[in-house]
């Protein structure tokens, strides 16, 4: 009876537990395909435009003499990295797309992690799945793997379609390596981050101060030439270092790989070590009441705005206050390279030849976190009514528009902090670095983004009413859509309407030159029609509750 | 002050092919508390949804008080909610919570507010991410218990309390009927109905199958009858009431038994009746009655 009776269920177990582990790999893959196939098209799809349009683009425009003074140019090499190998197409794809790529495949992995991982336990989702046979450590390492896989796949198929444009395939190896381990790392960090702090926006919150700041170092490291070695501490700069096209380096990227092994290892480590719903920084399980703020609908929005506000404050200050110090690098370097100015503007970079056409092109780029944290900000309210904090809110004697102005107007509030306080530190930092920048030049050039912003907002207004899950994707399109469209429209010689549809080919590079009043009045319409189209929207629909 | 806090009409909800709600017609008189039951799935906290007007009737309306259920601003001055499912700010404490909803809420007593949580033992200063479900739970009935509010709207309020907490929310429901309050309460635990409310609907399927006193339910409702009889069996066949008529044993019969019994009486009484036994149901037995012919 026995001897018959033992194998069975043994067996039984064994491959109840391989299929289990399998449901859980499925699950994983589920909530990952849809966006790893969108980061996958629009890197491999963007790599392999600049590269197989390069020919017609740039090599008749630009001589050798230019690419030299380039080459040189401490506002460019901050902006883009240091140009190598622009010579040939696949140097140029690498420099013109290579981080603006890294930190969107990088960004998607973080928040994907902390989203799959902490999210989803956060949730109570996994609740049932640990009831079972599956551990938590197994469950969290079979999301991190796939996601790893994810991001791998990206950097092969990134590698692949620049090889079949025609690049030499040991650079398009190591570029689409160096993608693919940024994003494994950022993965790595997210995953970690989710099982150390207490909440999903917490591990977000930490690990994209992680990623500013590696991308800070990477700016520095490059562009003050003594202190180049700060690369090696950023997924950024050693990406960088690997000069695919060029120099090929492999060691870069090992240490990379290397650094991203060490923070998977150390999340298995964190999570055979906790709670489920637990964390290693756990919070405080009792304090006093703090009462501000809580006596009115904007009252609460606002202070659930501000410790949001102040992270991104904090970052997006240190990036310009950098931007602000290094403007006297820019000035030297002009005063060195009197010719510049000419060649520039032959190579299309129009306006880097003063300090204002430098700075005014870095505030363009305040789009993206201005437009960014608008998005954020909405999907935070989407969240707390499919998460059902605000059902208590909804049963009050208050009305969805306004709760939903409550939201707005604190949202864009903030943003107009962000941005001056940006405008802010790029002053402070030009000033003490003794750089000729005026302070009202400083704030009309960082405030001048808050069409674009507004349009991130009103996206985001219009996806509450329609889109309720897609709220944070909607809303970061016209600022990230429209920066990674304008790069592309502009190095691949699109036709000319395509870079129109980008809101950055409205804005004008304030301070240099004077705001663009008519870009700025049709963005304001857009800005109207989707938030009344928004509003509505969420006025009529069934609450998600 | 209307005669009625909750009035629906034609209150029908359809979630694409899915009827969730039927042509609802429900009215519930100020200051009763009133059951709403029905199994999983009937449409219960759908019907709360489109009360609380957060989700549009696909045709129908329904009234809180003398106000449009979507005119929220004015409508929810008079009301306050208990979800099923109660999720608090995971950053605010329990004290921030209660003030949070005092303040944007109908108002609210705060002498009674403190005399609930001592009642429900509630610990105020922990975070809500930090709270179990019953605990979740009881801030939710805590703020809308101390609001005051002419209706309570309370769905499945206590599927997480334990029954020390169950007993002192039917003490704080009795108080709030004390007060003239009308206490709208869906809920599966059938002698928690018993005991407090004064009226049930029964919804099932997205219809209403019922709805009536409490005292009337067990009227209306079939009793079990048992006759053992001498000789030839009575003849039950067309009288009012009878039904379901079984052959135990050669003298024995069982029927069963609804509305007033002087008619079957007077039937039986034609026969040679030795044994008589009357079974009457629970209320439990009755919504498992109802419940059940889901099944069927
Ligand atoms: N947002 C929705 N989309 C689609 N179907 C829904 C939605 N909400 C509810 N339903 C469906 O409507 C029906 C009624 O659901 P409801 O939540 O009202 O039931 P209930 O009576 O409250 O059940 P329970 O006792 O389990 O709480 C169910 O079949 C449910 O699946
Ligand atoms: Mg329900």
């Amino acid at each position: 009876m026995t001897a018959v009776g033992t194998p069975a269920p043994r067996a039984a177990r064994v491959t109840a537990d391989t299929s289990a582990g399998r449901a859980v790999t499925w699950l994983a893959v589920r909530q990952v395909r849809r966006g790893a196939t969108i980061v996958l098209v629009l890197v491999v799809g963007m790599s392999a435009m600049v590269a197989t349009t390069y020919a017609s683009t740039f090599t008749d425009t630009m001589d050798a003499a230019a690419l030299a003074a380039l080459a040189e140019n401490p506002a460019i090499r901050t902006l883009f990295g240091q140009p190598v190998a622009l010579d040939s197409a696949g140097g140029f794809t690498v420099w013109r797309t290579g981080t603006v790529l890294a930190v969107l495949v990088g960004v998607w992995a973080l928040l994907t992690a902390t989203r799959i991982t902490r999210g989803a336990e956060d949730a109570g989702h996994w609740n049932l799945l640990l009831a079972g046979r599956i551990p938590l450590s197994t469950v969290v390492m079979r999301h991190a793997t796939v996601l790893v896989a994810a991001v791998l796949l990206t950097g092969l198929a990134t590698a692949t379609a620049l090889t079949t444009a025609g690049t030499p395939p040991v650079g398009a190896a190591l570029h689409g390596a160096s993608i693919a381990l940024v994003g494994v790392f950022f993965a790595a960090a997210g995953v970690l981050a989710a099982q150390m702090l207490p909440n999903r926006a917490a591990a977000s919150g930490a690990t994209v101060a992680l990623l500013s700041a590696g991308l800070l170092l990477r700016m520095i490291g490059d562009g003050v030439d003594a202190l180049g070695w700060l690369r090696w501490l950023s997924p950024f700069g050693l990406a960088a270092l690997s000069r695919p096209y060029h120099d090929n380096r492999i060691v870069p990227l090992v240490v990379l790989a290397l650094a991203a092994s060490i923070l998977l290892t150390a999340s298995t480590v964190a999570t055979a070590h906790r709670d489920v719903q637990g964390s290693w920084l756990a919070p405080r399980t009792g304090r006093a009441p703090r009462l501000r703020l809580l006596g009115s609908i904007p009252a609460f929005a606002l202070r659930r705005l501000l410790r949001p506000l102040a992270g991104w404050t904090a970052g997006v200050g240190a990036y310009y206050l950098l931007i602000g110090l290094l403007a006297v690098s820019m000035t030297t370097f002009l005063a060195d390279n009197p010719r510049f100015a000419d060649l520039a503007v032959q190579a299309g970079f129009a306006g880097l030849g003063s300090v204002e056409g430098y700075v005014a092109t870095m505030f363009a780029l305040l789009a993206i976190p201005a437009g960014t944290f608008t998005a954020v900000r909405i999907a935070a309210t989407a969240t707390a009514e499919t998460d059902r904090q605000l059902t208590l809110i909804y049963a009050g004697p208050v009305t969805r528009l306004r709760l939903l102005a409550a939201e707005t107007a604190t949202t864009a509030a903030g943003t107009v902090a962000l941005t001056t306080l940006a405008g802010l530190a790029t002053w402070i930092g030009a000033r003490s670095a003794g750089a000729p920048l005026k302070l009202d030049a400083a704030l009309t050039g960082a405030t001048n983004v808050l069409p674009i912003a507004a349009l991130c907002l009103a996206a985001a207004i219009f996806a509450l009413g329609w889109l309720p899950r897609a709220v944070a994707l909607v809303g970061s399109l016209p600022a990230a859509g429209g920066f990674l469209l304008q790069v592309v429209a502009d190095s691949t010689g699109a036709p000319h309407w395509v870079g129109t549809l980008s809101p950055f080919a409205h804005l004008a590079p304030v301070p240099e030159v004077a705001p663009d009043w008519t870009g700025t009045l049709g963005m304001l319409v857009t800005v109207a029609i989707l938030t009344v189209t928004g509003a509505i929207g969420y006025q009529r629909r069934d609450l998600n509750t | 002050m209307d005669t009625f806090a909750i009035r629906t009409e034609g209150l029908t909800k359809r979630y694409g092919q899915l009827l969730a709600l039927d042509t609802l017609d429900i009215a519930v008189p100020t200051g009763s508390v009133f059951g709403f039951l029905g199994p999983n799935g009937a449409g219960k906290s759908t019907t709360i949804r489109l009360l609380l007007g957060m989700a549009r009737p696909s045709s129908g309306h329904a009234r809180i008080f003398d106000t449009d259920a979507r005119d929220v601003r004015s409508a929810h001055r008079s009301l306050a909610y208990v979800p099923a499912d109660v999720a608090l700010w995971p950053q605010l404490t329990g004290a921030e919570t209660l003030e949070l909803l005092g303040r944007t809420g109908p108002g609210v007593d705060r002498g009674y507010r403190n005399e609930l949580v001592e009642r429900f033992a509630l610990d105020l200063s922990k975070p809500g991410r930090t709270y179990s479900t019953g605990n979740r739970q009881k801030v939710a009935l805590v703020a809308a218990f101390a609001t005051r509010a002419p209706l309570l709207v309370l769905d499945e309020p206590t599927s997480g309390l334990d029954p020390l907490m169950e007993r002192e929310f039917q003490r704080a429901v009795a108080q709030a009927r004390e007060r003239g309050q009308t206490v709208f309460l869906s809920s599966h635990q059938l002698t928690e109905v018993e005991s407090v409310c004064d009226r049930v609907a029964i919804l099932r399927a997205g219809r209403l199958v019922e709805i009536a006193d409490v005292a009337d339910l067990r009227r209306l409702h079939r009793s079990q009858v048992e006759v053992t009889f001498a000789g030839t069996a009575p003849q039950l066949t067309d009288v009012p009431g009878v039904g379901a008529v079984e052959r135990l044993g050669p003298a024995r019969l069982r029927f069963t038994l609804t509305g007033p019994p002087a008619p079957v009486l007077r039937a039986l009484a034609t026969a040679d009746v030795t044994a008589l036994t009357v079974h009457e149901p629970t209320l439990e037995e009755i919504f498992l009655d109802y419940y059940d012919e889901v099944a069927r």
